[in-house]
Formats: structure tokens, C-alpha cells, sequence
């Protein structure tokens, strides 16, 4: 924005060439014509101070601009002919107004003064431009700047004129001849910069030749017509003799650069058509690696390869034949309707193996019977496969109005497209996948993270049991929870559950659960008044689907009794002796059931502990673990295992357990959390502690 | 991946669904678009038939739960019958024995659902 609100007026050196125009006005206004050597040179200076000025001002306007080549020479010819018309009229004008102009002209009046100053004005700021105009063009697309070749070519020019107009004398004529020859030597040299016409484009290249012949023909004539006795030269010279001369080797300048500039452009014609596609090719290709990395947006990918088709291959129409439920669609058409594509596509599905084409193939839409249908006479058609995964997932499609073949130029640019857009969905199609893993991989961490919290971090601590809990998370969360609520010194609570669903949502539901349960805990202790409170409040808060299987139960150690119920939950295992009975009295698992048949069904049982009594609270991770054949690891099994080592520390049991079932299972993942939580009663730990405590301590000491 | 697959047979104004396979998560949507399907085509009386059944975990058995009450409030039902051992017990510790009528074969199951037509009717 700050660029395009440039405004030549506020530029420096435009003042400064305001204020020297100015002083030249004034100058040649109030002291006119003088053959004094002083007053030519103070003229002289101030007319390439303003020249000079008015150069470095155009240059920074056309930079800032960004002028196009072929604007900046456009301007130059129009200005040629504007400069044309006005020698053309000064002869005539200045005739008429006046009998004797060389007179006129040597002893000038206010008129003649203004109207030659006017002129010289126009004449002066035409080389001005021209001058700028073919300095930009010297630089442009070139890689090593070469200020010196130009600047040394502008200092000839002014010593040139210079001393063509000071050093008159036969004698010292070679120095201005000199400094001629190296000049248009210059000339020579830097018109040969002109490779950027390589970069145009062939429509380009023919406006130019046009152009630059127009050109050299209005710089032919224009110098033709500035010859010693014309009024034009009369003008100039009565004003400074040296811009006379200046604007002469401007002109010639002009007349040398355009022809080479025709020339060369004419040399560069035939090539041109190839030129413009390998720097399209090259540009597209660019374009594609970029797109490689960044493409999220299939659609927008689809777009750019049929985009790029039509623009570098000779190609009139592009599209993509997509897959989509099984129906076969045209997308990212470009320069062709649905109806004509769709049409092609029937044809090309008929002529072409969808799953096994391997590289781009040509068809003949003569064998095609329903081309009349066509919207426009497409003659010929490439198809190219577009792979993702080793997998064609669509067809990257191209067509010519041209009955000519498309050419192996096109095959290979039409095919590279093909193999870019086949990366790039690949990419796409990967990129997308991991974003989905890691979002269900963060996922699953934070209901991991949820689940650790919610389970207690260590076994609580009662002088009449021994307690081992043991929890192995599943690699899904899978929403096993169990707790300890020590109601007080005498009583304990226990509570296992498993809610039904995995992941996050399960773990949520934990700790919905976890908060009923505790408090519930500290305002009731039967197990079956604590169920039947929990399954009111989570059938209210459980979707349909979701339910909680739990048992709770509660010890009391004074009267060494446990009362326990179950919703839905595995039954404990009890371990008495040598035998194992389920624990199971009746109950419907929470959320499941209306308040009213849940508590009609739920049963409590009470049981009177003994000596070495055992609680097994387990989830369905342990009986439901599977192995290769997906057999259960079983209840069975699970029981005898309890049962073999029941004399073993309790920490020991569990360990063992997990054993036998990571054994059991370890060709099969584990598919569930596994939860395993033992009691055990201890009637006399009391007694044998406080007697023995003396002794222990003492063997301590 | 364990397969899970169900076929829909019509038994008179009675549907069967037959399971096949391992009713899990995964597999779980397959049997609720069944039930959806029958919903909407009003077939409220549904016989779910697990004789081909190996195995059904937590999540499968909530698709039950999801589609019992709008069924029962249009006076329909899901009867359950021919469960394995295995996946009965399943069934019973969650105490759905308590919640549906679960039979050892189909025909008792199409036979409640006509008995309970006549009372109706009566």
C-alpha cells in the first residue's frame, strides 16, 4: 500500500529538478541568448543538473512502480511518435509565427524564448525517459549487477556532447570523435543485455517484435529529421548545443538498442512456445513441492493438478475422476463442464482398467460413439492413475480439442503432475491418519491420567485385616474402579465397579462413581442402602446404554462380620479352608433398572468371619482374559489358582494371579482393565501383636 | 478383529434377530442399526436369537438397554433366547434375567408374544 501511494511530487530529487527547471526558466527569461563561454556553460549546468534530476527521480518513480517491460517500451514509442509529430510542428509552427527563425532564434523575443524553453522541456524530458526506460531494462534479470558498463556508457554520452559543442576547433575534433566512437561502442555493448526477453511470454515476444520494429523505424526517422538545419536543432542549439548533440546519441542509443532488441526477439520466436512451457513446468513444479508439504485440503490439491494441467501441458480441459460410494464423479474440472466430463468418464472407464492402469495412457475419442453429445469436438484424451497407498484412488484426466496426439513432451508433464497429486494425497492421507492417532492417543492418556487419580494410591491400614489391591490398566481405559472407605477405626468399606464402555467416557463415569460412593459412604453403611442410592442417582445421569456393574461391601472388625451386595458385579469369591464359594446375592447392575425393581431384586448377605477368611473382589478382566484360541482364562481356573496359594502373603497371591493370566493371554492383548482386591481376616492379629510387639521390638534392639 | 454378524428374519408380526459371532464394542453399532430399523418400520415384537453368539461384553449388552423402553412403551418387546451357557451367566450377574424374559428357544418366545396377543385381544 505505502508503494502504490507513492507520489512523485514528494520525491527529493523531483524538487530538485523542479527547482533547477525553475532557475533555468528564470535564466534563459531574463538574460536570452549571450555568445559569452560563461554564460553557455552556466546554461549548460543547469540544463544537465535538471536532465540529471529528472533521470534519478524516473528511476526511483519506475522502480517503485514495477513497470512492465513491455509498458516501459510501449511509453518509449508512443513518446517516439509524440516527439515525431513535435519536430514535424516546430518546423512548421515556428515558421509561421515567425519570417526569419535562425534570426528570431539568435536574437529571441519573450514568445519565441518560452516557446523554445517549452520544447526543449518536452524534448528533454523525452531522453530523460528513454534514457531511464532502457536503464531499467538493462538491469532487469540480471544476475551480476553492473552499475560501471552503464554509468561509464552516460558519462561518454555527456563528455561526447560536451566537447562536440566546446572543443570545436579542427585540431581538437578527435576528442569529441573519441569519446563518439566509445560511446556508441557502449551503445553496442550494453544493447546486447537484453536477456530478458527470455522471461516474457511468447504473446509477449510478438508485441515486442511489433513494437521494437515501430520503434527503430520513429528513431530512425525522429534522427533523420534532427539534421543541421532544422528548426529542431536551431531550438536546441540556441538554448544549449550540447543537449542538441545529447539528445542525438540518445536517439542513437534508442536506434541501436531496438534493433538488436527486434533482432534478437526475432531469433527467439521459434523457441518461444517451448521457453513459455519449460518456465511454467519450472514454476508449476515450484509451485507443487510447496503444495506437497502444505496440502491439508484435498479438494484445493484436486483443483491446482487440473489447474496446472491445462496451463503447461497443450491440454484445453483437465479433471479428476474420483471414487466416491462406489460411483465414479468428476471433480476440479477446469475448462469443461460436468456434463461433457461425465460423459468422457463412461468412455474412459469402458477403454481403461480403474485398478490396473499404470502410467498415463492416450485414447482416441473417435472410438468414442456418443461424442456428437459432446458440448465441444474433443479429439484426444490422456489418462493418468492417481496411486495413494499402492492403491488407484482416482484419475487424473486431460483432453485436446487438437486432433494431433499429445506428444511425449505432454505425456512426461501430464504423468509428473499426476505422480506429484499422487504423493500429495498419500500425505494428506497419512497426515490425517496421525493426527486421528495422536488425538486418540492423547485422549486415552488423559483417561489414563483421570483413572490414576481416581484409585486409591495405597491399601488403608486395619490391625484385623491384611489388604492387597492390584489394578493393571488396559491399553483402551476400561473403566474398572475400586475403593476403600474407612468409615472408622472398626468398620471398613469396599466398593469394586466396572463401568460398561471404554476410553474417556468410562472414565469420566469413574469418577462420577467414585464421588457417590464416597459420599455416600459417610452417611450410610448398609451396602444394599448404599446400591440402592447409587443406581437412583446414576440411572438419572447414565445415557440408556451405559451401566455400572458394582459390590460393596462393609467389614466390621469389632463384630467380625462383613455385610455385602452386589449389582451386576462378579461375585466375590469367598475363601474359607480349602474351598471357595461365590458370593453372590441377587442385584441388577446400576443404571439399568427403575429404583423400584432394583431394590425389590438387590439382596444384602451378612457373613461371620473366621481366621484366615479370604475376600476375592475381582473384575471380568481376570475370567474374561483370552487367550490365542480366545478361550476364557475362566472362574475355574481363577479359583484354583486362590486356592493353591492361599497360605501365601497376600501381595504374592496377586502377583501370581496376574502371572498365570498374562501367561494365559499372552498371545492376546489385554483387552480390559484388570482389577483384583483381597482381604483377608486376621482374629487374632490383635492378640498376637500386642503380645509378641515386646519381643519384636526387642529383637529389633 | 473378531467378526460379528446379524441376519433379520419375519416370524408373522414377530422379528428375529439372529447374532453370529462377538457382539463388542466394536461390532455393537451393527445390532443397533437392526433395532433402529425395525423401530422405524414399527416392529415393536423382537425375538434377539443367540445361538450363533461366542461372546458379548459390556457394551453389547447395552444396546439392549438402549431400545428397551421405547419398545415396551409401544407394547412391544425384546425376548431373549438359545444363550450359551457362557453368555447367559454374563447375563445373569448383571441381573438381566430380572429385566427380560429370556427363553431356551424361539418358538417359547413367539409363543409369549402370542399368548400375551390373545390376553390383549381378550
Amino acid at each position: 500500500m505505502e508503494k502504490d501511494s507513492f507520489k512523485i511530487i514528494e520525491n527529493f530529487q523531483f524538487r530538485l529538478f523542479l527547482v533547477f527547471g525553475g532557475i533555468l526558466l528564470i535564466f534563459k527569461l531574463f538574460l536570452p541568448g549571450s555568445n559569452l563561454i560563461i554564460y553557455r556553460v552556466v546554461s549548460d549546468f543547469l540544463i544537465l543538473a535538471t536532465i540529471s534530476f529528472l533521470f534519478i527521480s524516473l528511476i526511483v518513480f519506475i522502480e517503485r512502480r514495477k513497470v512492465s517491460p513491455i509498458s516501459l517500451i510501449m511509453n518509449i514509442g508512443i513518446l517516439n511518435a509524440f516527439v515525431f509529430f513535435l519536430i514535424m510542428f516546430s518546423e512548421s509552427i515556428m515558421s509561421l509565427l515567425f519570417e526569419n527563425v535562425n534570426d528570431r532564434l539568435n536574437n529571441p523575443g519573450l514568445v519565441s524564448t518560452g516557446l523554445t524553453l517549452g520544447y526543449v522541456l518536452l524534448i528533454g524530458g523525452f531522453i530523460t525517459y528513454v534514457l531511464v526506460a532502457l536503464r531499467h531494462l538493462f538491469f532487469l534479470k540480471q544476475s551480476s549487477t553492473q552499475h560501471i558498463y552503464f554509468l561509464t556508457m552516460v558519462v561518454f554520452f555527456v563528455l561526447a556532447s560536451l566537447t562536440a559543442n566546446y572543443l570545436k576547433s579542427e585540431e581538437l575534433s578527435f576528442i569529441s570523435n573519441t569519446f563518439m566512437i566509445l560511446s556508441v561502442l557502449m551503445m553496442l555493448i550494453n544493447s546486447l543485455r537484453i536477456s530478458w526477453i527470455a522471461f516474457i511470454v511468447k504473446k509477449e515476444k510478438i508485441a515486442l517484435l511489433i513494437l521494437s520494429v515501430v520503434i527503430e523505424v520513429l528513431f530512425i526517422v525522429n534522427l533523420n529529421n534532427t539534421g543541421e538545419t532544422t528548426v529542431h536543432k536551431m531550438m536546441l542549439s540556441s538554448l544549449s548545443p550540447s543537449l542538441h548533440e545529447f539528445t542525438n546519441i540518445i536517439m542513437l542509443y534508442g536506434a541501436i538498442y531496438f534493433g538488436v532488441l527486434f533482432f534478437t526477439t526475432l531469433f527467439h520466436m521459434p523457441t518461444a512456445d517451448v521457453f513459455d512451457r519449460k518456465a511454467e513446468e519450472v514454476s508449476s513444479l515450484q509451485y507443487f513441492s510447496k503444495l506437497i508439504t502444505q496440502v491439508l485440503d484435498f479438494n484445493e490439491l484436486a483443483e491446482t493438478v487440473t489447474d496446472i494441467t491445462t496451463r503447461v501441458s497443450s491440454a484445453d480441459a483437465s479433471w479428476i475422476i474420483w471414487k466416491e460410494n462406489d460411483e465414479f464423479v468428476s471433480i476440479a474440472n477446469k475448462n469443461i463442464g460436468f456434463v461433457d466430463s461425465n460423459l468422457i468418464n463412461r468412455f474412459i472407464l469402458e477403454k481403461v482398467d480403474w485398478k490396473t492402469l499404470k502410467e498415463t495412457t492416450f485414447l482416441r475419442m473417435r472410438e468414442f460413439e456418443r461424442k456428437a453429445e459432446l458440448s465441444q469436438p474433443y479429439k484426444a484424451v490422456a489418462v493418468s492413475p492417481l496411486k495413494a497407498h499402492g492403491e488407484i484412488k482416482g484419475l487424473h484426466v486431460a483432453v485436446r480439442k487438437n486432433e494431433a496426439k499429445f506428444n511425449d513432451e505432454d505425456k512426461n508433464a501430464i504423468a509428473t503432475f499426476s505422480d506429484y497429486a499422487s504423493v500429495s494425497i498419500e500425505n494428506s492421507r497419512l497426515l490425517e491418519e496421525s493426527i486421528e492417532k495422536e488425538r486418540l492417543e492423547k485422549e486415552l492418556d488423559v483417561a489414563r491420567e483421570i483413572q490414576k487419580k481416581i484409585l486409591p494410591s495405597k491399601n488403608p491400614e486395619y490391625e484385623n485385616l491384611e489388604i492387597s489391591s492390584l489394578f493393571v490398566p488396559a491399553f483402551e481405559v476400561g473403566g474398572d474402579y475400586y475403593d476403600f472407605f474407612e468409615i472408622s477405626d472398626s468398620k471398613l468399606g469396599f466398593v469394586i465397579a466396572d463401568v460398561s464402555g471404554k476410553g474417556i467416557s468410562a472414565a469420566f463415569i469413574m469418577a462420577e462413581v467414585k464421588g457417590i460412593f464416597q459420599s455416600l459412604s459417610k452417611t450410610i453403611e448398609s451396602p444394599r442402602k448404599i446400591l440402592i442410592y447409587a443406581n437412583e442417582i446414576l440411572k438419572n445421569t447414565l445415557d440408556s446404554k451405559t451401566f455400572v456393574s458394582a459390590a460393596y461391601g462393609l467389614i466390621d472388625t469389632n463384630e467380625a462380620k462383613m455385610s455385602f451386595a452386589r449389582a451386576g458385579h462378579c461375585p466375590a469369591l469367598f475363601l474359607k479352608n480349602n474351598t471357595s464359594q461365590n458370593l453372590r446375592p441377587s442385584g441388577i447392575g446400576l443404571g439399568l433398572s427403575d429404583n423400584k425393581q432394583f431394590e425389590e431384586t438387590l439382596d444384602e448377605i451378612k457373613i461371620d468371619l473366621d481366621e484366615n477368611d479370604t475376600i476375592v473382589l475381582y473384575t471380568d478382566g481376570i475370567t474374561e482374559a483370552k487367550n490365542e484360541k480366545l478361550d476364557d482364562f475362566g472362574e475355574k481356573y481363577f479359583t484354583e489358582i486362590l486356592l493353591e496359594n492361599r497360605n501365601r502373603h497376600l501381595d504374592e497371591i496377586s502377583k501370581k494371579v496376574i502371572q498365570e493370566v498374562s501367561m494365559f493371554s499372552h498371545n492376546h492383548s489385554q483387552y480390559d482393565d484388570i482389577t483384583l482386591v483381597i482381604l483377608k481376616w486376621k482374629q487374632k492379629t490383635k492378640l498376637v501383636s500386642l503380645g509378641e510387639e515386646p519381643g519384636h521390638n526387642r529383637m529389633e534392639k | 478383529m473378531a467378526e460379528f454378524s446379524t441376519t433379520l428374519v419375519d416370524k408373522g408380526n414377530i422379528s428375529v434377530i439372529n447374532l453370529e459371532g462377538y457382539l463388542d464394542a466394536h461390532t455393537a453399532p451393527i445390532l443397533e442399526s437392526n433395532f433402529t430399523e425395525l423401530i422405524d418400520a414399527s416392529k415393536f415384537k423382537i425375538i434377539v436369537n443367540f445361538q450363533e453368539l461366542a461372546y458379548i461384553s459390556s457394551a453389547g449388552l447395552g444396546v439392549f438397554m438402549a431400545y428397551i423402553e421405547k419398545i415396551r412403551n409401544n407394547s412391544g418387546d425384546i425376548k431373549l433366547t438359545n444363550m450359551n451357557d457362557k453368555v447367559y451367566n454374563i447375563f445373569d450377574l448383571l441381573g438381566f434375567p430380572l429385566l427380560y424374559e429370556i427363553f431356551e428357544t424361539e418358538d417359547q418366545a413367539v409363543n409369549k408374544f402370542k399368548e400375551n396377543d390373545e390376553v390383549g385381544s381378550k
